[in-house]
């Protein structure tokens, strides 16, 4: 089955269209295959079986995320840094948690107040965990106030694309998703942001939505296509649809789930826990420069990576003589 | 115990819950309620002065799986949104059972608001009955209410979805009451407690949800909650079967309770109890009379 990935005009969306590619008209949806689960999860227990056997014995369960993909298979030297450090609050994941919960409230309301404040006691009341609050409350005024602009533009762009939703749709949000494979010692996670649709035996019937307060980037469709692979394995039947929705601009990615989907994220999954399970047995990091070696924490005692920010910075010159 | 169910799983898990159950005998439970009672007894005259020692889930999980965190002190409790989502999504399902209200969501929205007014009540001194969450929920600004809402919606719709609830014979006890059992100088309890209980032929049928996906004292957990209906309440409300189901994972586990299945999980309690009955006493320095695990 071929990939279409549907974009929205660059028009803002109605929101009888966003639900319209949402949740389709329902004759257009594939029947579950009902062998498809257990064939995955033994194609990845037994892909992974020698890797997992080479992690220490005493090793917690290695815990494999959309991040930890996505950064282990963009340089591995890159990923160990970023493991390592302290998860410090950027303006950016700032923005991410903000706008995340905003959007949850509405789903769960249809009411958005002050944005800032509205997303900052909902940080607070469920735990922050990043230190998002925190980090806002100690922004300099100037800084503070630009974010709580930003805040409420993407605020108001959600307000103005979603209705509310149909109960009869089961709509939940931050759903947690869980794969423990090889007895426990790996566990595949992931968190939607918005499931909508009771999984069901006979035609797929879930629709998975990500909601990015940042520009397009290519990882987004691997993100989503992760998720389908965990909801394929947790509920046997793989989502017929995943949509990434774009809260700065309001555009809607959507694509249609078929198995080419669910097999590219498990062979995405195969060479990034590899990789990760190597990495924790103690073998050197693989030094893989990219653009992001600029950001990188490591930087200055990769040579790789000065060598690639060198060049860089010679193409930007050469662009400006 | 581990279940492959085919899909659609809703079906699945309920064909599972209504299958039949081994046989219980009057006979055979009271030898096991002989045998718990002796030896907790047993276990019970060798805790300090003045304590006492209640073992749920949670601390025989701990005693059997992990042992090294016996012996810190207990997290003070704090309601947050993640803690209440079950007793509010247990009261939603109950809605939605009764008909009361079409979808979780819905029936969420209700229950909180009924908390709401419930401690509005009670804080204008009117006689009123509120449940646990209510106060510290009306005490949120709305934004922190949403969170509560929120939480509490996800999980009760997995649950919802999680059973073909118009099979279940009625009728379907949802929440309900936890299941206390306590040795008659008191100074040990046994505490289970179940999501959802039904009675096919005869016997009951407790369905556990569990967080995150299911670990290697599960199986543990889910006969000991058998364990103490059946103490509680004889033959009577002595569990046919446990289904344990861990939505976040799509985990299912299914434990058909006969008198051998009971005696483990009696084996079991008694080796936790032992365990904690050390750690205490081991405690006792630094530990408060009358504080830690009563």
């Amino acid at each position: 089955m071929s990939v279409t990935l549907c974009r929205a005009p660059a028009a803002r969306l109605g929101s009888e269209s966003l639900l319209a590619r949402l949740r389709g008209d329902g004759t257009e949806r594939p029947v579950v295959d009902p062998g498809l689960a257990g064939g995955l999860r033994d194609w990845l227990e037994d892909a992974l079986a020698a890797s997992v056997g080479r992690l220490p014995e005493a090793a917690p369960p290695l815990r494999v995320t959309k991040e930890a993909i996505n950064q282990v298979l963009t340089c591995e030297a890159h990923f160990l840094a970023g493991r390592d450090a302290a998860r410090r609050p950027t303006p950016e994941l700032a923005r991410g948690s903000l706008v995340d919960v905003l959007f949850r409230q509405w789903v769960t309301t249809g009411i958005i107040g002050e944005p800032l404040h509205d997303a900052l006691v909902a940080l607070e009341v469920g735990g922050d965990p990043d230190g998002v609050a925190g980090f806002v409350q100690r922004l300099d005024p100037v800084h503070r106030r630009a974010l709580a602009e930003e805040v409420a533009a993407h605020a108001a762009t959600i307000s103005a694309d979603w209705p509310s939703l149909s109960p009869a749709w089961m709509p939940r949000t931050q759903e947690r998703l869980i794969v423990p494979l090889a007895g426990g010692r790996l566990v595949l996670s992931g968190v939607v942001d918005l499931a909508l649709g009771a999984p069901s035996g006979g035609r797929a019937s879930v629709c998975i939505v990500e909601v990015k307060s940042g520009r397009r980037r290519v990882e987004h469709r691997g993100d989503l296509h992760f998720y389908a692979l965990l909801e394929t394995l947790r509920s046997g039947a793989a989502p017929f649809r995943l949509a990434t929705y774009y809260s700065a601009g309001g555009e809607l990615d959507v694509e249609p789930v078929g198995a080419d989907v669910v097999h590219t994220a498990l062979h995405r999954v195969l060479s990034a826990t590899e990789r990760l399970c190597r990495l924790v047995a103690g073998a050197d990091a693989a030094r893989t420069p990219s653009p992001r070696c600029r950001l990188c924490p490591v930087l200055d005692d990769c040579g790789p990576g000065r060598l690639r920010t060198a060049e860089a910075a010679q193409e930007e010159e050469a662009r400006w003589d | 115990m581990g279940l492959s169910v085919s899909l659609p799983r809703s079906a699945a898990v309920t064909d599972e819950l209504l299958d039949s159950a081994p046989p219980l005998g009057a006979d055979e439970l009271a030898v096991l309620r002989r045998k718990v009672l002796s030896g907790l007894a047993l276990l019970a005259a060798e805790l300090p002065a003045g304590r006492r020692l209640v073992l749920d889930g949670f601390r025989l999980r701990a005693a059997l799986s992990r042992p090294e965190t016996m012996g810190q002190a207990d997290e003070a409790f704090a309601p947050s949104p993640w803690r209440c989502r079950r007793a509010v999504g247990l009261a939603a399902i109950d809605r939605c059972l009764r008909a009361k209200a079409p979808a979780p969501a819905p029936a969420v929205d209700e229950v909180l608001a009924g908390g709401l007014h419930d401690a509005t009540r009670l804080e204008s001194g009117e006689p009123a009955r509120a449940p646990w969450w209510a106060r510290w929920y009306a005490g949120l600004p709305p934004a922190g209410r949403v969170v509560v809402a929120a939480e509490a919606t996800t999980w009760a719709t997995q649950l919802w979805t999680a059973l073909d609830w118009g099979r279940l014979p009625r009728p379907v006890v949802v929440g309900g009451h936890d299941d206390w059992w306590d040795l008659p100088c008191r100074r040990i309890t046994l505490h289970g407690r179940a999501e959802v209980r039904v009675r096919v032929d005869g016997r009951s049928v407790l369905v556990l949800v569990g967080a995150g996906a299911p670990q290697v004292s599960s199986r543990s957990e889910l006969v000991f909650a058998a364990l103490v209906a059946a103490l509680v309440g004889g033959t009577r409300s002595a569990p046919g079967r446990v289904v344990g189901l861990w939505p976040a994972a799509g985990q299912v586990r299914v434990v058909p309770v006969g008198v051998r299945t009971l005696d483990g999980a009696a084996d079991e309690v008694l080796s936790a109890v032992a365990t904690w009955v050390d750690v205490i006493i081991e405690r006792q320095g630094v530990v408060a009379p009358g504080g830690g695990h009563g």
